[in-house]
């Protein structure tokens, strides 16, 4: 009986063994909290100042200041009336059903993901375009960020960080941020051949090649990075609130578990709302700060 | 040697299936996300499927949703453990339009709930085992994000809890004595607060609720509101979310029942008869949840070792042909 | 062209294998292995094999072959865009595969500039920006270079479109750019990778045209790559033909038409209508003697004693031919502007099919002048007949 069950059952590990294995992992980890875990907070000091500050900062100034900023920055990038009128009335709608701190709460998350995203992910993603090497490790690394489900990393990140924005920014930025590295990489391998040795024959060092040539003309590419990565971040925001980041994703759980269907929509719409006018923003932008690759006489 | 095991195996293959063609059917079961009432839900299946010929499924379930599938769609057929207090109107309605029944109580002693604080920090000022320690030291309680003001861990959003911690931070004007209340966003955010929290012996002062494996893991004091428990007044508004004038009072102990639909119990008496008997006290949940967190078990493999270990006490809830055909399947596990 | 010239450039002994094992592989190719077994032995690829030459200060110097020859390869090891396997690249007697990145660095900067097939523009900056980028990276500021790249675009003919984003041009004018990109920074060695390969066909003369007659002023070493003979013949001082990566010939234009090395130059050269593809400058005679008088007595004493007949230039300009037989019946006090016969003047730059008719039409040579009318040398009726004689 026993010699021939691999057959029909798989030969797995002993119930004992998989057990050991499993404990000695967890409690290594927990040892490891434990002995590290406070520095690794200290480390994160900065970064929390500055999303509480941040924070703080959009909730305390008064509305309209507040409005007309946005408004004004969102000129400032796309020179766009309809767009402008568009966003002021997605705000005014989201103040008036009473979500307006919520949304400064998202706002400010999102912006900070968006800027470590940003900050970390283009550096990743030139390296990978510089070295195969490179691309061959963290492209296998990327694939396990955005399909590894969030709690499984976001459990262990808690138990190291405890819950609130700090977590919750790692979660959201470990699931946002693959989208801004491949892109970069993408973007900085299809610069034209020809224009790169272009610079290298007219004596470009590799830091005038990347600033002046690579990264310029990939910016398209990266730009469109930079949209998917702010569009993930959004999506992230209720699991981020599952472990205590403030903000829409607190009222769209707490109408999930209760079902409070309108709640769920109130707030999912005000997410809805945000995703739409970065993604559309961030467009624009992108768009009108390429405006002379488009040709306009002979193409 | 091949051909003999396979033999045997076809065999008890159909030995099982006609059995399920025999009698019970097909029972759905709601495995809800938390270790208790998974364990109870296995245990359920478990007994079902071997003990009365049940072609027992477990459905992912949670206490709203689950309830309220129940009373409208009459899915799944058993809630095992079911926190009343979060849906006693939904249960009482179903009750009443017959759609719902209630089995028995799945913890005898009922759910635990309280705001703690870790042993170690009473240990060293015991006057924190009571609130108005609490508030006096509320300064002992920095949150991590602010340090200058103190943190009070409450109930993850759109639990119950969320309602009656609410009312109760401020019904003892935790506010006022410098505390916020932080949502958690979620049970694994909340345990993972006080884990980390324990772990490093650093301050947490917080709802939790028993049996869980984190308070039979965790040393950890429940705090005296020094009011004693004002059922009338918990139920009638501090577990509403509408509470104008809230009162201190402590957490009556929480009913905890097995839940089942209507058409179950009509359809399969026997069955029934089986979930009105099966409940566990807290003490002996919480020794099955300590040894599940320490195995790491999942739901499954802690009910398959409570049927080996325990049959002195599921041996109670049935009858004994059933205890009989259990003790085969267990021989042949 | 003239032997006096001193040697720029020298390849030694270069070999490109492309593979990941290529300097293990070299010794085999060195050994006589062909392309073929190299690549069914051990999966890598024969780029160059064994390439010598020597390129002259000043003179354009065009490597020819199909595509798959090695040719855009080749070019680029002029300015290490690729590292060979094995051989010497020597500029000015320095073998530049010893210079450290830095150095490398500074000698692209200095010595070369390259003109791309395809421009290799840069979109994002505006047309001056791209003039004046070789100065740009030097660190030079854009204030400095920048009268110094309106004045080169003003030579190629693009005035006025310095704002111009690369986009907006059309192919010639692009390329136009990129030859101006490549004059304004003062290197003394032009890379040019089919330049003009991509342009229209009328595009491309015109460009060939002004390269000529920039040759002229400038007078640059010139590195040229074409898959085309005609444009080879014509702009060449000498040619090195390609094929599979092994140089077949190098000589003059007219070597390569009327004295092909092997079988693979002369189907090539077979296909040229000669009148059209070679200029004056491969079948002249540089011979700058002349006469320079108005009486015929001025001009006695220094007639060539073996011709029968000569030019006569007044103040550096041309005046006509004279004729021993002429010069011989002439008082000392005639005047020389009676007698002289208008025979026409050509350009080293005009095609052997313009030139055909005059030379036709006197049985006199014609005088080769350039652009300032100083005497360059002459066309004989009878090399110009062999030429075309195949």
């Amino acid at each position: 009986m026993i010699d021939s069950s691999w057959l029909t059952e798989f030969p797995d590990m002993s119930r004992r063994e998989l057990l050991a294995i499993r404990q000695s992992l967890d409690s290594a980890y927990r040892t490891f909290s434990r002995d590290y875990g406070e520095s690794i907070e200290n480390f994160f000091d900065p970064l929390l100042y500055f999303l509480v500050w941040f924070e703080n900062l959009l909730i305390e100034t008064p509305w309209w200041l507040v409005l007309a900023a946005i408004v004004g920055l969102v000129y400032a990038a796309t020179r766009s009336w309809k767009l402008c009128s568009g966003v002021l009335a997605a705000f005014l709608a989201i103040g008036y059903f009473g979500m307006w701190e919520d949304t400064m709460r998202t706002l400010s998350i999102i912006t900070v993901c968006t800027i470590l995203s940003i900050c970390i992910g283009i550096p990743i993603g030139i390296l990978m375009a510089r070295s195969d090497r490179a691309k061959s490790i963290i492209t296998p690394m990327l694939d396990i960020m955005q399909t590894m489900p969030a709690f499984v990393y976001l459990i262990p990140v808690v138990m190291l960080l405890g819950i609130g924005r700090i977590p919750g920014v790692i979660a959201v930025v470990i699931y946002a941020i693959p989208p801004v590295i491949r892109l970069t990489n993408l973007g900085i391998r299809l610069v034209n051949q020809e224009t790169l040795e272009a610079a290298t024959a007219y004596g470009a060092t590799p830091t005038q090649r990347l600033f002046g040539v690579q990264i310029p003309l990939a910016m398209p590419t990266i730009m469109a990075g930079i949209n998917q990565t702010i569009m993930m971040a959004l999506a992230m925001v209720v699991v981020a609130s599952m472990i205590g980041v403030k903000g829409l994703g607190q009222p769209v759980l707490k109408s999930i578990t209760n079902q409070y269907f309108t709640l769920g929509l109130l707030n999912g719409l005000a997410i809805v709302a945000l995703a739409i006018i970065f993604d559309r923003v961030s467009q624009s932008y992108a768009k009108r700060a390429q405006k002379h690759l488009e040709g306009t006489e002979n193409g | 040697m091949y051909k003999k095991s396979i033999i045997a195996s076809l065999m008890a293959l159909a030995a099982t299936s006609s059995f399920a063609a025999t009698s019970c059917g097909k029972v759905e079961i709601a495995d809800m996300n938390w270790n208790s009432a998974s364990l109870m839900a296995n245990i359920d299946k478990f007994i079902l499927t071997n003990g009365y010929g049940c072609d027992a499924e477990l459905i992912p379930g949670d206490t709203m949703p689950t309830s309220t599938s129940m009373a409208e769609k009459g899915q799944p057929d058993i809630a095992p453990e079911l926190w009343t207090n979060a849906v006693e109107a939904l249960i009482n309605r179903g009750v009443e339009d017959g759609t719902l029944s209630v089995a028995g109580k799945s913890l005898s002693d009922g759910g635990e709930e309280g705001f703690w604080v870790p042993k170690y920090m009473v240990d060293e000022n015991p006057e924190l085992a009571t609130i108005s320690g609490i508030k006096k030291y509320a300064k002992d309680f920095p949150s991590s994000e602010d340090p200058s003001v103190s943190a009070f861990y409450g109930c993850p959003a759109g639990w119950a809890c969320q309602i009656t911690g609410g009312n109760l931070f401020k019904a003892m004007n935790l506010e006022e004595a410098g505390f916020e209340l932080i949502d958690p966003g979620s049970s694994a955010g909340l345990s993972g607060s006080l884990s980390r929290a324990y772990e490093r012996e650093e301050s947490w002062f917080g709802y939790y609720w028993a049996p869980t494996a984190i308070l039979g893991k965790y040393d950890m004091v429940k705090v005296d509101f020094e009011s004693g428990v004002d059922a009338e007044h918990y139920k009638g508004c501090i577990s509403e979310e509408s509470c104008m004038d809230p009162q201190v009072t402590m957490f009556p102990p929480s009913p905890v029942y097995t839940v089942t639909t209507a058409n179950f119990k009509k359809s399969n008496p026997e069955a029934y008869q089986y979930t009105t008997q099966r409940s566990l006290t807290n003490d002996q949940m919480n020794m099955l949840l300590a040894w599940m967190e320490d195995n790491q078990a999942d739901g499954q493999y802690a009910a398959e070792n409570f049927m080996f270990t325990y049959p002195e006490i599921w041996s109670k809830w049935v009858n004994k042909d059933v205890k009989a055909k259990i003790d085969n399947a267990l021989d042949s596990l | 062209m003239d032997n006096t010239r001193e040697t720029l450039i020298e390849i030694e002994g270069l070999y490109q294998i492309f593979g990941p094992d290529a300097k293990n592989v070299l010794p085999k190719v060195k050994a006589g292995a062909s392309k073929e077994e190299i690549l069914a032995e051990t999966g890598h690829t024969i780029g160059l094999q064994d390439i010598n030459l020597s390129v002259k200060r000043g003179e354009i110097f065009v490597i020819m072959g199909l595509s798959g020859s090695g040719k855009s390869t080749l070019i680029r090891h002029f300015n290490r865009l690729i590292d060979p396997t094995a051989g010497k690249i020597k500029v000015e007697g320095d073998d530049i595969m010893e210079l450290p990145v830095k150095e490398l660095t500074t000698f692209r900067r200095h010595k070369m500039a390259m003109v791309f097939q395809h421009f290799g523009l840069m979109p994002h900056r505006c047309v001056l920006d791209n003039v004046g980028y070789g100065l740009l990276i030097k660190g030079e500021k854009r204030a400095e270079w920048k009268p110094k790249a309106v004045n080169w675009l003003e030579t190629v003919g693009l005035g006025g479109y310095e704002d111009q984003y690369p986009s907006q041009l059309s192919g010639g004018q692009q390329q136009r750019v990129g030859l101006a990109r490549a004059l304004c920074t003062d290197a003394e060695i032009l890379l040019m990778d089919e330049a003009f390969s991509a342009l229209d066909p009328l595009i491309r003369s015109e460009m060939q045209e002004q390269l000529i007659d920039l040759q002229e002023n400038l007078q640059k070493t010139i590195i040229f790559i074409t898959h085309d003979l005609d444009e080879a013949l014509r702009l060449g001082d000498r040619i090195a033909v390609l094929k599979d990566g092994k140089l077949v010939q190098v000589g003059t234009p007219v070597d390569i038409v009327l004295k092909p090395e092997d079988d693979y130059v002369r189907a090539f050269a077979k296909d040229v209508n000669r009148a059209r593809a070679l200029t004056v400058q491969t079948i002249m005679t540089a011979d700058t003697s002349k006469l320079e008088g108005i009486s015929a007595k001025d001009v006695r004493d220094i007639f060539p004693a073996d011709r029968g007949h000569a030019f006569v230039f007044n103040n550096n300009a041309y005046q006509g031919v004279l004729t021993k037989q002429q010069l011989d019946d002439m008082q000392d006090d005639d005047l020389l502007e009676k007698v002289l016969i208008k025979v026409p003047t050509v350009r080293r730059t005009n095609l052997l099919q313009d030139v055909i008719p005059l030379s036709l039409n006197t049985r006199f040579d014609l005088p080769v002048v350039n652009k300032q009318g100083e005497l360059k040398g002459r066309v004989e009726a009878s090399k110009l007949a062999d030429v075309l004689s195949p």
